[in-house]
């Protein structure tokens, strides 16, 4: 099997994507950055989980994760449709698609093995789509 | 520059205000960053995640990925508390579930 993304000799990472792998990158995204806007409310639980459990946050740390994390979703969303991505691009793609796996896992209460095991069709299928992009990204930081 | 009144002038001995210990203790006290288990994250998506945060080694972010899918939990930074809380914060826009807590 041809591999989704390559590191190229030069620098940056060249993408192998189809069609339906680009939407997904790109549902993916919006969805990170609907949830920065509070219009996901299940991954928007995701972005606000907390840094000290034992006692709340500084609002200042909350409004600053949230606003890397909608700001690398920005960035794979201009960036879907592109060939050839930085480093820096790259590294937005792999947190943005990594906070969206688990925004899906928590969506549909996979917790364990078991219940990923459990979980309906369609939802088994985008979670392992999302990890086989996640794979093939990470080999090439 | 106009002088304070007598009664509000600064005293000629200044003295610090007492720092209760509680507060000297909670300054100095050590905080881990804790990175948790979950079941979707491929491991070797973890590994490139330790390595770009915190700068480690290929070997040790491995080390620290398999002591996190094997116990549940590992701690993977320590140090004082605003730098401990940086680390978490990049490790949770990164994708991964992470807290601090206080070094037992």
């Amino acid at each position: 099997m041809a591999r989704l993304f390559t590191r190229q000799r030069g620098g940056g990472v060249v993408v192998r994507l189809n069609e339906l792998g680009r939407s997904l990158v790109l549902d993916a995204a919006r969805r990170v950055a609907a949830a920065e806007r509070g219009e996901e409310s299940v991954w928007a639980a995701l972005l606000a989980s907390p840094v000290d459990p034992s006692r709340a946050d500084d609002p200042l740390v909350t409004l600053g994760r949230q606003r890397d994390m909608a700001s690398n979703a920005e960035l794979v969303v201009l960036t879907a449709g592109e060939d050839l991505l930085t480093d820096a691009e790259a590294w937005a793609w792999l947190s943005t698609l990594q906070v969206a796996l688990r925004g899906l896992a928590d969506e549909h209460a996979v917790t364990d093995e078991d219940a990923l095991a459990a979980a309906p069709p369609d939802v088994h299928e985008r979670v392992q789509a999302l990890q086989t992009l996640l794979f093939s990204l990470a080999s090439c930081l | 520059m106009a002088s304070l009144p007598p009664e509000v002038a600064q005293p000629s001995v200044i003295v610090e205000p007492e720092r209760s210990t509680s507060t000297v203790a909670v300054a100095q006290r050590t905080w881990d960053v804790v990175v948790w288990n979950d079941p979707v994250t491929p491991m070797d998506v973890v590994v490139v995640i330790f390595r770009r945060i915190f700068g480690y080694s290929t070997g040790r972010c491995t080390q620290l990925m398999m002591r996190v899918h094997h116990e549940g939990r590992a701690v993977v930074w320590s140090g004082r508390r605003e730098r401990a809380e940086e680390y978490c914060v990049r490790v949770q826009v990164a994708g991964l579930r992470c807290t601090i807590e206080v070094t037992t």
